[in-house]
């Protein structure tokens, strides 16, 4: 008697439990999430989830086309107009949308914008990183004769100041600040307030009603200009988004692609561990698995029964595992010694072994499906013979024992490597490459080490060797960051730059013309070849998998590598109900 | 008995002070910064830093606001082969966590600007009734296999169950949550419970109905895991008891094995589980963080583990503070069930 109540209650929890598929597959699209985004203000946007999620709620003047790769007018009617002043200038100029309004309706306008940009810069609010990367942005000049049109005056000549000045969402000035009290203040002012210097009393104020609005937890406190609205966010476990009944982008005839919104709901489920998410996925609990790892991608590619309820999608990406030298140290500053190490590591096998083959290896910091590739270039393969050429040609000697040396130098050839120690990717590559060295009788020490420890051991030039993933884009190509010597102490953490590796830099930056650039972007890749800092061994390849009940993936090679808001049930579309048309 | 319970707490709560004080001295002196977490990372191109200067002043920015930027200590060790110190004051990092502490505020989540308290409170509860409730199920589990080996030394059946907890003993944590998890979430074996999803938009019934099945196979993952640990002990202790002279005596007068195993030797054996049982205090506020990754549950142990990696020292701090207090309690309420249970053991006055 005992065990047949015990089994009726098991047969009712399991009833209770089974998924309500009439009403979730037309709702709601559930996407897999691997960690909260635990933020929601737009200022901070500390991981790719926040940022996701920033961008359902508000809108940045341009944002990604997940379709073509480019950044698209969003708030903005058009792309900016570049005009170059002097020799350290560019002005953008931008035109909003009519039609573009806040939730409680009022429109947007060149003020709020302004009002965005500075509240980058008003102390003691969270906006450190979008100071840092709006930092080049001077000026706003309003025009007195139309609300919605303005100019951005920025420091600096660089083409790709026409879509990054746009990639940050817009905030509502009437809200936060309803007297306007941030008007009196010049963009410039504020940006070079003092850190010792007490702000002044309103932008103080400013901060305290801006910090007591909770938008961290409580984004709905400001109205969004965005298409979804946070419906429920349950820390760790799950976010809901919820399509805006009423939304000032529906009557746009055709929808841009980057305004489409098409989920009536997307809810977000996180989930920490691959596993779990990948019965999720079988059970149907989530329809969208973005970012899975190759060897679970290809098993459940290879089981019958998971290609026949789901989608299967692979796109390149802009991520590329890259080796890098610490040039300052006296054993790796000759280019010849860098080439020799190069050649120790075996792209082909690191390939095979950690990304299941799918992947691309490259010759450089662009991507082979990027035009300004270099194709001349031979690709580099794994050559320990060619590595001792190298080695003898920069000078070393190899001893009885074995070990390399140089005249001038009394420590054997001994290196150290440093890479995250959270990623077996990583790992494969730091082993592959000490059982080659070894082979030479080149010492290797590994080190793996946590990420942000790392960062701080590379940024103190602890290291003779690191490996990371450097994430790139196809927009800008500018490597100032990673390879101007102004950048040393800073992003150019190989310590690399010469004064001609730096004007070319300039030059790729600031270059407007397209035949011309690649001429540059082609010699920038030869010269890195030659001179060997860092080492790019192959871009990753991005990995989603859909419920195939879902219509319209769009897999992009961008982060974070689909279009969510573009994702509509096979359900919904088959009982005719009136979807926007595809530009 | 009441003057050694206040004494024992005292003890107690200036222990955790100083756990927590040492925890919260060397987050601060650690040689990683936690204004790296506001700044982008240095391997992504889509940025465009203006160099070393705007780097260093969005780091100043950040320290200033997270707090940072005042002395860690009352004095500081200056720098040079002359061992000179210098006085802060109260005009420092350490002074100010105190005074919060006193005033019942762990601080600010670097990561978000929730108070710590709030983050703590929402992740036990979570941990505590998934972790109590296994500690309950485990105890009484325990207590019915104990009492069950201990009744006959021999047999192919206890054996067999002596080296299936053996066996569950040796087997890791998260072995067992994804071997459950892939028997019983699993579309190609037995797809009987929720392996991690939202509950149904029905009434609350149903939606209490799918926690409760949610909850099962992270609960018997713990109650498997913690059983063993419980059981064997315990058994050995029975079988030691069975073997004193009381209990020769008791089976002489003719009471059966069972009723000397329950009333004669169970309550000598016991003593020893509740050192056990008292153990286990910790985890229900620290998480069991194998079985809350594998099953998605947001609850203490995933919190730390995060605020750790992350280096969000507001909330390790307390997190730490939080778990050496029910740890020491749990050492003070072992002592009073052994007081409870044998009175000889008492401390006089």
């Amino acid at each position: 008697m005992k065990y047949l109540s015990l089994l009726s209650s098991l047969v009712l929890v399991v009833s209770a439990c089974q998924p309500d598929a009439s009403v979730s597959s037309t709702e709601a699209v559930r996407i897999r999430w691997a960690r909260d985004p635990e933020t929601l203000d737009p200022l901070t946007q500390p991981n790719q989830n926040a940022t996701d999620a920033s961008y359902l709620l508000h809108l940045g003047l341009l944002q990604v086309n997940y379709q073509t790769n480019e950044y698209a007018p969003a708030l903005a009617q058009s792309l900016p107009g570049v005009q170059v002043l002097g020799d350290s200038l560019t002005q953008l100029d931008y035109h909003l949308r009519p039609t573009a309004a806040w939730d409680n309706g009022r429109p947007v306008l060149a003020t709020d914008v302004a009002f965005t940009l500075k509240l980058m810069h008003c102390p003691g609010l969270p906006n450190e990183s979008a100071r840092e990367q709006f930092g080049f942005i001077r000026q706003l000049r309003a025009d007195p004769a139309d609300p919605r049109h303005f100019t951005l005056v920025c420091r600096g000549q660089a083409n790709d100041y026409q879509i990054t000045s746009g990639d940050f969402p817009v905030l509502p000035e009437d809200i936060l600040d309803p007297a306007h009290t941030l008007r009196d203040f010049p963009l410039s002012v504020l940006q070079d307030w003092l850190p010792k210097r007490p702000p002044a009393p309103a932008v103080a104020a400013l901060v305290r009603r801006y910090l007591a609005a909770g938008l961290a937890k409580h984004p709905g406190h400001l109205p969004g200009c965005g298409p979804y609205r946070l419906a429920a966010w349950e820390p760790n476990r799950r976010l809901l988004f919820q399509r805006k009944a009423h939304w000032w982008a529906d009557a746009l005839r055709p929808v841009p692609f980057v305004l489409q919104a098409r989920p009536r709901q997307l809810d977000y489920l996180i989930i920490p561990d691959d596993a779990a998410a990948v019965l999720a996925l079988r059970r149907q609990e989530v329809d969208v698995y973005p970012h899975v790892p190759a060897r679970v991608f290809e098993r459940l590619r290879a089981s019958e029964a998971a290609r026949s309820e789901l989608a299967f999608y692979t796109s390149p990406s802009y991520d590329v595992l890259t080796v890098g030298f610490n040039t300052q140290h006296a054993a790796l500053r000759d280019k010849y010694t860098r080439q020799a190490l190069s050649r120790l590591f075996d792209p082909v096998g690191l390939l095979a072994a950690t990304q299941l083959g799918e992947g691309r290896r490259t010759v450089g910091l662009l991507s082979p499906t990027s035009q300004f590739y270099n194709d001349s270039l031979p690709l580099l393969t794994y050559a320990p013979t060619q590595a001792q050429s190298l080695l003898r040609l920069a000078g070393w000697q190899r001893q009885a024992n074995g070990q390399w040396r140089q005249p001038n130098n009394p420590q054997p050839l001994a290196l150290a490597l440093r890479y995250r120690a959270d990623e077996a990717t990583f790992a494969t590559a730091a082993l592959q490459f000490k059982a080659a060295a070894e082979q030479l009788s080149i010492q290797v020490t590994l080190l793996p080490m946590e990420a942000a420890m790392l960062g701080q051991a590379l940024q103190a030039g602890d290291f003779d060797l690191y490996i990371r993933l450097v994430k790139g884009n196809p927009f800008g190509l500018n490597f100032e960051s990673m390879l101007h010597s102004r950048a040393i102490g800073s992003g150019n953490i190989t310590g690399f730059g010469r004064p001609d590796t730096d004007h070319l830099l300039e030059a790729i930056a600031a270059e407007g013309n397209i035949l011309r650039r690649r001429v540059l972007l082609r010699r920038f890749q030869a010269l890195l070849r030659d001179e060997m800092p860092i080492l790019p061994l192959f871009f990753l390849n991005n990995h989603l998998i859909v419920n195939r009940g879902l219509r319209h993936v769009v897999i992009s090679s961008l982060k974070p590598g689909y279009a969510a808001t573009a994702l509509f049930w096979a359900a919904a579309d088959s009982t005719g109900s009136h979807s926007p048309a595809t530009p | 008995m009441r003057w050694w319970l206040l004494a024992r707490l005292g003890r107690a709560v200036l222990a955790a002070w100083g756990i927590a004080s040492l925890v919260f001295l060397g987050s601060r002196l650690l040689p990683v910064s936690p204004e790296q977490l506001s700044l982008r990372e240095t391997d992504d191109l889509t940025y465009l830093p203006d160099g070393t200067q705007t780097l260093a002043a969005a780091q100043l920015a950040s320290r200033q606001r997270l707090g940072l930027a005042e002395p860690v200590f009352y004095w500081t060790r200056l720098p040079g082969p002359t061992n000179q110190w210098q006085w802060h004051g109260p005009h420092n990092q350490y002074h100010h966590w105190l005074g919060q502490l006193l005033r019942g505020s762990l601080g600010t989540s670097y990561r978000d600007g929730q108070p710590v308290t709030r983050l703590l409170a929402q992740a036990l509860i979570v941990s505590v009734p998934l972790a109590g409730g296994a500690a309950v199920l485990a105890t009484g589990l325990a207590l019915g296999l104990a009492l069950y080996l201990a009744r006959a030394a021999r047999g192919k059946r206890r054996a067999g169950l002596r080296a299936a907890l053996a066996a569950l003993q040796m087997t890791p944590v998260f072995l067992v949550s994804l071997a459950l998890l892939l028997l019983f979430a699993n579309p190609d074996l037995l797809n009987l419970m929720p392996a991690a999803g939202r509950a149904p938009a029905a009434g609350p019934l149903a939606a209490a109905g799918y926690w409760a099945a949610r909850a099962v196979l992270p609960l018997l993952s713990l109650v498997l895991v913690v059983l063993p640990e419980l059981t064997l002990p315990l058994a050995a202790a029975l079988r030691y008891e069975l073997s004193a002279g009381y209990a020769t005596t008791a089976r002489a007068k003719g009471l059966p094995l069972r009723r000397v195993l329950r009333q004669h030797a169970l309550p000598n054996a016991i003593l020893p589980l509740f050192t056990i049982l008292t153990e286990l205090l910790p985890t229900l506020v620290a998480g069991t963080v194998v079985v809350e990754v594998v099953f998605a549950l947001p609850g203490s142990g995933r919190l730390l583990a995060e605020a750790a990696a992350t280096h969000d020292y507001p909330v390790v701090v307390g997190g730490v503070l939080l778990v050496a207090a029910v740890r020491l309690l749990g050492l003070v309420l072992a002592d009073v069930l052994y007081f409870v249970v044998d009175p000889r053991l008492r401390p006089t006055a």
